[in-house]
């Protein structure tokens, strides 16, 4: 028996049926892997995302989920889709579209609320994640009144309340500062340690190599132009270089300049 | 900038800002005082109560009495009396005064005279009964104003809206009123973003039809956006289990102290019937 836990052939999606998001999208991703899909702004990654929590269904192609083939319908059945819902779980890209209740502690205990889990349980995992994230104070707070670091921290914790075997993250460090952006890749770490497995979307590749074992670059016209392990990918210039991901950036050494592609990874390299 | 334009700027940030601070500061219900200290079901239940009261009193003493205890219960909750007084009196010309100032006149509630003046040609007369009809009206309307004014400012709005429920309003209507609360205020940020950009640009030289052009497209761009805002946000509702009806966390813990406040509201206000009643015989 394989360990797959999504498989997806051949997946196409369109917009209003006329503004393709995804074209032919293959992507297997298996149980305990760190995923990371990299591309440029519009390039398809929060579409493919959609997709993988099925909030939207390919209009071409199969996907199966923990072994079964999704559709729609399914999700008509309430034991089926608390099931899905409470294995599968996303941080939205927009944490305002996320933090939609008055207080953060209502936004973090709606998913358990809604999936039927016990008051107990749910107690115990609040304190655990408070203690995580450090967000005891925010509790009843509003969240319009949060930073966006605040914001996002919040967001992961309504998501991993639920305690779901597959994270999904769109873009969960886009607008923070580094020590914030830290501890989110630690916390994607231990989360992944811990069994979970973790599908990132981002442009932002100097966390690219932590958070994943498996990179898939998309292209603009919404394709997956290649696959492979982290370091192989950002080492490929040209491919990340042809897919916007990096941009040519001069600076000056000893009053000579340098104009050279710029990865934003840790270090780069100088020739002279 | 031209006249126009000014209008348009005083309007824009004078309704933002009054947003902001009456509506989304929760300023003066974070303060620790007597009634943030209460259980907000027990607050509003007993706020009710007094409210009931009041719309049954039939004397301006009675009125009074509670008036006072209203101003000594915002005393006692850190409000500054200044601010709300102020807060409580800029709604009075809105419910009252318009039709309190009528009903002086003889033409409205005849009876006996107690002064006359001419205005417009006309001889008005003010009567004893419609003058002391207009200021238990007004007192009823001001005592009343400053209760709910007083519940409003000492409570957190969420907490409000989870009070709600006990009066067994349907669960969605309440989250829908919340989620109109908490995204209001991300629109009232983006109208201030936009306008801020708006202003960088365009500098001071706008025409009055080019103003109101810039702020037509600006209503329908922000339509845009809170539709697609609610496509997304229903997304996310999805994706943490949400199948149509609401599961909400009950979370209120009532303390001796509030059981204490009840009774004593509910034995003051038996009282003051009861005192009322023995004057009317």
């Amino acid at each position: 028996m394989n360990n797959h836990i999504f498989e997806l052939k051949d997946v196409h999606f369109t917009y209003l049926g006329k503004y393709p998001a995804l074209r032919g999208i293959d992507i297997t991703i298996k149980q305990g892997e760190k995923v990371s899909l990299i591309g440029a702004n519009g390039s398809g990654k929060s579409t493919l995302l959609h997709v993988l929590d099925a909030l939207i269904f390919p209009e071409k192609g199969s996907m199966k989920v923990f072994g079964e083939q999704v559709q729609e319908n399914k999700f008509n059945d309430e034991a089926y889709s608390k099931d899905f819902r409470k294995k599968v779980g996303l941080v939205f890209q927009n944490p305002d579209v996320q933090l939609f209740c008055p207080t953060v502690k209502e936004d973090i205990l709606f998913g358990p609320l809604q999936l039927g889990i016990g008051k107990r349980e749910i107690d115990r995992r609040l304190e655990e994640l408070l203690s995580i994230l450090n967000i005891k104070d925010l509790l009843e707070r509003p969240p319009h009144q949060l930073s966006i670091g605040e914001k996002r921290k919040v967001t992961i914790a309504s998501t991993l309340i639920i305690d779901p075997e597959v994270l999904i993250l769109d873009e969960p460090t886009a607008g923070l500062d580094p020590l914030t952006t830290r501890h989110i890749i630690d916390l994607l770490i231990r989360a992944n340690e811990s069994g979970k497995t973790i599908v990132t979307a981002t442009h932002d590749l100097h966390i690219v190599e932590e958070i994943s074992d498996v990179v898939h670059v998309f292209s603009q016209d919404k394709r997956i132009v290649k696959s492979g392990l982290a370091h192989e990918i950002l080492e490929d210039t040209e491919l990340l270089k042809a897919n916007n991901l990096v941009h040519i950036h001069s600076h000056k050494h000893k009053d000579k300049v340098h104009v050279h592609p710029h990865l934003h990874i840790d270090h780069h390299v100088h020739e002279n | 900038m031209s006249k126009h334009n000014n209008f348009i700027e005083r309007s824009l940030i004078g309704a933002v800002t009054f947003l902001k601070e009456s509506i989304f500061s929760d300023e003066c219900a974070s303060h620790k005082g007597f009634l943030q200290s209460l259980d907000p079901r027990v607050k509003t239940i007993t706020f009710l109560l007094a409210i009931l009261q009041i719309l049954f009193a039939k004397d301006a003493l009675t009125l009074a009495c509670l008036y006072v205890f209203c101003l000594l219960l915002a005393g006692v909750s850190g409000i500054h009396l200044g601010f709300f007084l102020k807060r409580t009196w800029v709604f009075m010309p809105l419910f009252s005064l318009f039709i309190a100032i009528p009903a002086l006149f003889s033409v409205f509630t005849p009876g006996e005279v107690i002064g006359s003046f001419r205005a417009f040609g006309l001889t008005l007369s003010i009567t004893r009964q419609g003058l002391q009809g207009a200021v238990l009206f007004v007192a009823r309307v001001i005592t009343s104003v400053s209760f709910v004014v007083l519940l409003s400012l000492t409570t957190k709005h969420f907490a409000l809206l989870k009070v709600l429920r006990i009066f067994k309003i349907p669960q969605i209507f309440v989250m829908t009123i919340g989620m109109c609360y908490r995204y209001i205020y991300l629109f009232v940020e983006i109208i201030e973003n936009t306008y801020l950009a708006i202003k960088s640009r365009v500098g001071t030289g706008v025409s009055y039809k080019r103003g109101q052009h810039i702020v037509a497209w600006n209503i329908a761009y922000l339509w845009q956006r809170s539709y697609q805002f609610n496509e997304q946000v229903y997304s996310a509702m999805l994706s943490r289990g949400y199948r149509g009806e609401p599961v909400v966390l009950h979370d209120f813990k009532a303390k001796a102290k509030d059981w204490i406040w009840l009774l004593f509201v509910l034995s003051m206000l038996a009282g003051v019937f009861f005192i009322q009643k023995s004057r009317a015989l």
